[in-house]
């Protein structure tokens, strides 16, 4: 068993140029567009035309195949936004492709009884189509910018699809969708800017080398970005909620094809872009088998979760979208094995890409069934329905071998794909005996289980019981419903009997195109599907799956309803994003007021600060003014003083003046009175004189000797008066004597005077 | 082809008929209205005519600087024609041209037609004027000419909330002078001269180079609508009549980021740049403004407020591209020059017919407005799509190069930085198209069967001739994204060489 076949040497074959991917894209593309103008009469017309071009597609695709079988088709429209258009379709991208387009005319002819129903939109059709386009440009894309741009019209596109109803559910689901789905893209727009940046290309070639150091943040960009559209848990909250709302034709390729696409995406990151083939060792390894544990364990959870809320859903289709969500799981864990078991992991591989072909046949019978069933009844609920099978056995038995087919029943396609992911597991088991890988058999197997019971379930509620008394009446199905329900049905039972087939002609090669090889090969090379060891797998399984069931039933455990919060939109999504969408309005709301404020308030504080230099301008007018006039009030005071001082020394020099007349008056006066005293006098004088005549008369008279001797006297006075007046001190009238007398005298006064004085 | 005097000639011409056409469109609506605006668009046409005739010479990578007079020695008044100017005359008179002939039929029932015809072709005559200077005093001559006379425009409704927002707008646009005037002399003082065909004119680091910068950042980021100078933008924008908020917001604000394209490269050089870390300020602004303006553009109802504030939030794109200096973001960055006047003369014309039509300016009466304007909204959705970034549009081309200049750096927060920006765009533009195609029109109740499948909605759109330069425009933005090497993108490619390959003769 662990011997290895010599390896067959994988060889890539030639490559064919040819338009025919382009076309086959663009074709529908158009197509749709068009069929958007055409009236509403051309009704016929307008179901012919898509039908047409579905089949279009799908014959273009078909053609592809010889070239693909031996090597890859190619097409490149360089230049185009730069960074070039390129086509590359090889087998694993022709898979998808066929798949595409098959089960898209299946669905497009289905629409046409069930769109009758509904009311016939042209919208409706010219969307499914150009819907069509873009979803078969996804998996024709040679890179991974061209994948980008198809992946986001397929997003666009789709999103009117889910919100055709156009309620208010509808609406909701539908900007749920799309806002997850245009994250999704920008975190797929990152990780490709990343990668073009890290590597200089954007081409889905093994690129592990040249990632560098981003390689983790790379994958779960990736990751991320393409497990939106998967619907990969937990970013898998926008899938109940939109394939549910949709029309069944299109909740079919919604479940069906469209969230493949994110498989696909997934499958092309990892097992091409992040191969370990050709690039240098064990270094590789190592990282490969961290980054396909996680993968390998996101599906995981996502497998059970999604079964496990299947179980207690009671809408029909609910409990198929989560049963989406659980199928996708299946698939990521294969990818993830894959990953992990690096060049061994061919069984992972094969297992998953089978399981995306089995999916997309049993998924989208069961929605179309489901659509069916609400087309005539118009009921979705499991309460408000049952006995279906009786009224419409055609969809019954196709209901259940399409339900056989998702269990894994043997015999039934999803046989094969499962035996191969659970071997898968084993095979990783073998290699590496870790407890985790065991755990997360266990879970697989249990998840299984659990799918068998849902689908119980899902059958009780719908097609056994008893019939409503609203639903009791005829339901003749239509020609073309019963033809596309016959052919899942029969799809489904020839993989399921025939699974070396698919295998060995369409999933063996590709799987040697990426290098796998070693034990995980040589087990592919001839699989024994019906051994017994797979077999007893499965008996396991369907025995897990009543001991669940039966006493489920009984004390009612999948009646159980949620209480609405607990889910991971309620806990986690929309409070997040209201959240963020409050801070982010509120911080930027209140950034902006607040700089607009800044200017407003810097704004007036400056014409606050103006008033003040206003206040204070006037306030130092005011202050010169004030001083004026106190020094206008000084000076004319000062004028005032100064005219009082005038009139002052006016006053005072007419006084002076009267004064010095007065003075004058007075002198004058002094001097008449001098006068008159000298008058007066010189009459005294006269009279004296005359006095001293009549003296002297007198004398004369009086005797002449008395006068003699009067004159003898007066001439000895007059002498004496001589003598006296000679005693006047003169030169002549010195005398020595006298002098020596004063000088004698002076001496003695001198000498008591001096020799006193020192007593 | 075209020698030199020719060109001059041209550029000559360009600025010159539509300022000489000023006083005639002023006298000649005495005589007839219709004669005016049609004179106004003939002026318009015959502007981006002149403009396109020279691509030739710039295709064959031609640079033209010319000398005029001096005022003072080192002070030359020169004009200039290389890559950057081609590009950014042509895409404003295209534009330019377009909104005259929108204004037609949307000012046939508004008041002072006779202010708003002369003033809007002599803002193109400034305009182009900013673009033809060679050196920095005449760019800054031209760019207060525009700034100004633009006023008139802004306050056309002379309502209160007009005059206010004008007044704001005229303060900023003041302050935003006299720092660039500051500006202007300080490079002078450390140049010696203020001519863009002088190489480099500030070499060293030094703080009055600093304070030049800055002054610039001021002046125009002031113009671009730079955080924390854009606050006159959400008032003055949605004021104006549609015709000139397209104009203010499609061409007017990228005249900002024209100047600072000259100043970061022609007077500064990028190795100064880098190594004095300068950049860094404009990257950091840059990215303020890029979250600033969605995050607020989230909370506004009134249509052209979003889309004003949403302007801010997108030149912010070309701003940061510049800060980042290698070819791929100024490549980016010029190409988002180009896809965002395009991506926003179109929405708000489109917003404009549906105010002209319907009188609605709140995004909550908008519902089903798609069902009566399909053309139009079909317009206005196709460029908000290329807003968001949608492949393949021309918003997502240049935000890819943007990107992978940001990446060539070695700094994927830039990266981060526009896909949260892009993720805003998708948040408030889907709320305007989504209720606008699939929810009932108001007074057009749901069918029978629930829904408004079979309603027959009557198509009333806006004039014919509105209706066609919206969806040209509309047109244009997938055209320039789709097509391979479109001559805008070529332009930008061929600006971001010259520019990062030395910027001058």
């Amino acid at each position: 068993m662990f011997a290895s076949v010599p390896g067959h040497l994988p060889d890539p074959g030639g490559i064919y140029y040819s338009s025919l991917p382009l076309w086959v894209t663009l074709i529908p593309l158009l197509v749709g567009i068009g069929l958007y103008f055409l009236k509403n009469r051309f009704e016929v017309l307008r179901k012919v035309i898509s039908l047409a071009a579905s089949l279009a597609s799908l014959a273009g695709v078909l053609i592809m195949l010889p070239m693909v079988l031996n090597g890859t088709v190619s097409f490149d429209l360089i230049n185009f936004m730069q960074m070039g258009l390129f086509f590359r379709v090889d087998l694993v991208g022709w898979i998808f492709a066929v798949l595409i387009t098959f089960i898209w005319f299946l669905a497009t002819l289905f629409s046409f009884v069930y769109m009758d129903f509904e009311h016939n939109r042209p919208r409706f059709y010219s969307i499914l189509i150009f819907t069509l386009g873009a979803t078969l440009g996804v998996v024709l894309s040679g890179d991974f910018f061209t994948l980008f741009l198809f992946f986001e019209l397929m997003t666009l596109s789709s999103f009117i699809l889910v919100i055709h109803e156009q309620n208010s559910e509808a609406m909701q689901a539908g900007i749920l969708y799309l806002y997850l789905g245009i994250a999704g893209g920008l975190a797929l727009l990152f990780a490709i800017m990343m990668l073009f940046s890290a590597t200089g290309t954007v081409e889905m070639i093994p690129q592990l080398d040249q990632l560098g150091e981003n390689r983790t943040l790379i994958f779960i960009l990736f990751l991320v970005g393409f497990g939106v559209k998967a619907g990969l848990v937990p970013l898998h909250i926008w899938l109940p909620q939109a394939h549910p709302v949709a029309p069944s034709p299109a909740s079919a390729l919604l479940s069906g094809i469209m969230i493949k696409t994110g498989a696909y995406g997934i499958l092309r990151v990892a097992l091409v872009l992040y191969s370990g083939a050709g690039q240098g060792g064990s270094d590789h390894t190592a990282y490969l088998f961290n980054a396909g544990n996680a993968l390998m364990w996101v599906g995981i959870i996502t497998m059970f979760s999604g079964a496990l809320m299947a179980l207690l859903q009671n809408n029909m289709k609910r409990i198929l979208a989560y049963s989406s969500v659980s199928q996708i799981g299946y698939i990521a864990t294969g990818l993830g094995a894959a990953l992990f078991m690096a060049t061994e992991g061919a069984m992972g591989f094969t297992g998953a890409v089978y399981h995306v072909i089995n999916h997309a046949f049993f998924k989208a019978g069961l929605f179309m069934i489901a659509g069916t069933i609400f087309m005539y009844t118009r009921e979705l609920e499991l309460s408000r329905l049952g006995g279906m099978f009786k009224k419409m056995p055609f969809a019954g038995v196709v209901f259940l071998i399409a339900a056989a087919g998702i269990a894994g029943i043997p015999g039934f396609n999803g046989y094969a794909s499962k035996t191969l992911i659970h071997d898968a597991l084993l095979i990783a088991i073998k290699f590496n005996d870790l407890f985790s890988i065991r755990a997360a058999e266990i879970i697989f197997t249990l998840t299984s289980a659990l799918t068998i019971c849902y689908f119980i379930k899902l059958f009780r509620g719908v097609f056994m019981g008893k019939v409503p008394e609203k639903l009791d009446r005829k339901y003749p199905l239509a020609l073309s419903t019963r033809i596309v329900l016959g052919t899942f049905a029969v799809a489904i039972v020839a993989i399921g009997l025939f699974p070396n087939y698919i295998l060995e002609n369409f999933l063996l090669r590709p799987a040697e195109l990426l290098q796998y090889e070693g034990y995980a090969m040589d087990h592919l090379y001839h699989f024994h599907f019906f051994d017994w060891e797979m077999l007893k797998a499965m008996v396991i399984v369907v025995i897990l799956s009543l001991i669940i069931y039966l006493p489920g039933v009984r004390l009612k455990w999948f009646d159980w309803r949620p209480p609405p919060w607990l889910s991971i939109y309620a806990l986690f999504y929309q409070p997040l994003t209201n959240r963020l969408m409050a801070f982010t309005c509120r911080a930027g709301l209140m950034i902006d007021t607040t700089v607009d404020n800044a200017y407003t308030s810097s704004g007036n504080a400056a014409r606050s600060m103006c008033g003040y230099v206003v206040d204070m301008e006037g306030g130092l007018d005011k202050f010169y003014k004030k001083w004026g006039l106190i020094g206008r009030k000084l000076a004319e005071g000062s004028r005032n003083m100064d005219q009082k001082l005038d009139q002052f020394y006016l006053k005072t020099g007419k006084a002076a003046k009267k004064l010095a007349d007065k003075s004058a008056d007075m002198d004058s006066a002094l001097d008449n009175a001098y006068e008159k005293t000298g008058k007066t006098a010189q009459k005294l004088a006269r009279q004296s004189a005359n006095l001293d005549q009549a003296l002297n008369v007198v004398y004369d008279q009086a005797g002449k000797k008395t006068r003699e001797e009067i004159d003898k006297r007066l001439a000895a006075e007059k002498e004496k008066d001589k003598k006296g007046a000679s005693r006047k001190w003169t030169t002549k009238n010195l005398s020595f004597d006298n002098l020596i007398l004063i000088l004698v005298l002076g001496l003695v006064l001198f000498i008591i005077f001096y020799f006193g004085r020192s007593l | 082809m075209l020698d030199e005097a020719a060109i001059l000639a041209l550029q000559f011409i360009i600025v010159g008929l539509p300022v000489l056409m000023t006083p005639i469109l002023m006298y000649v609506c005495r005589v007839s209205e219709r004669l005016r605006n049609g004179l106004a668009v003939i002026t318009a046409a015959i502007t981006f005519i002149l403009t396109l005739v020279l691509y030739p010479f710039i295709r064959d990578g031609g640079v033209l600087q010319h000398s005029l007079f001096e005022i003072l020695p080192g002070l030359e008044i020169s004009v200039r024609l290389d890559v950057l100017s081609f590009s950014l005359a042509a895409l404003a008179s295209f534009i330019w041209f377009l909104c005259t002939i929108y204004s037609l039929n949307y000012m046939a029932h508004e008041h002072a037609c006779g202010r708003y015809y002369p003033v809007l072709i002599f803002t193109l005559g400034a305009c182009q004027g900013i673009f033809f200077a060679g050196d920095l005093f005449s760019l800054f001559v031209f760019f207060e000419l525009m700034s100004i006379i633009a006023y008139i425009l802004v306050i056309h409704e002379q309502t209160e909330e007009a005059l206010k927002a004008g007044y704001k707008y005229l303060v900023m646009t003041i302050i935003g002078g006299l720092a660039l005037f500051f500006g202007i002399i300080a490079v002078f003082e450390l140049g010696g001269t203020v001519s863009l065909g002088a190489g480099v004119i500030v070499t060293e680091k030094t703080t009055l180079g600093l304070v030049a910068f800055i002054c610039f950042l001021i002046g125009f980021g002031m113009k671009a609508g730079m955080f924390p100078l854009h606050v006159w933008l959400p008032d003055a924008h949605p004021v104006a009549p549609s015709p000139a908020s397209a104009l203010l917001s499609g061409v007017m604000l990228k005249t900002g980021a024209y100047g600072l394209m000259r100043v970061l490269f022609n007077v500064y050089s990028v190795e100064l740049l880098i190594e004095s870390g300068w950049n860094i300020i404009l990257a950091v602004l840059a990215i303020i403004t890029i979250l600033l303006g969605s995050a607020v553009a989230l909370t506004q109802f009134d249509i052209k407020r979003r889309l004003a504030y949403s302007s801010i939030s997108q030149l912010g794109y070309v701003l940061l591209g510049l800060s980042i200096l290698n070819f791929n973001s100024i490549t980016g960055a010029t190409f988002h020059i180009f896809s965002h006047a395009f991506m926003k003369s179109a929405l708000f014309l489109a917003a404009g017919s549906i105010i002209w039509k319907t009188g609605k300016r709140n995004i909550a009466d908008m519902k089903g407005i798609g069902r009566l304007m399909p053309l139009t909204l079909g317009s206005f959705s196709l460029a908000a799509l290329a807003m968001i970034g949608i492949p393949p549009l021309n918003g997502f081309l240049s935000k890819w190069t943007l990107a992978l200049g940001a990446l060539d750096a070695d700094i994927p927060g830039y990266v981060l930085v526009l896909l949260i920006s892009s993720l805003l765009n998708a948040l408030y533009y889907l709320p305007i198209i989504i209720p606008a195609f699939f929810e009932n029109p108001p007074g057009y109740e749901n069918g029978e069967h629930g829904d408004n499948h079979d309603l027959i909605i009557k198509v009333k759109e806006a004039a014919p001739l509105m209706v066609a330069v919206v969806v040209l425009l509309a047109l244009c933005t997938l055209i320039f994204g789709l097509t391979p090497n479109n001559i805008a993108f070529s332009l930008s490619r061929l600006t971001a060489l010259f520019l990062l390959g030395g910027g001058s003769l």
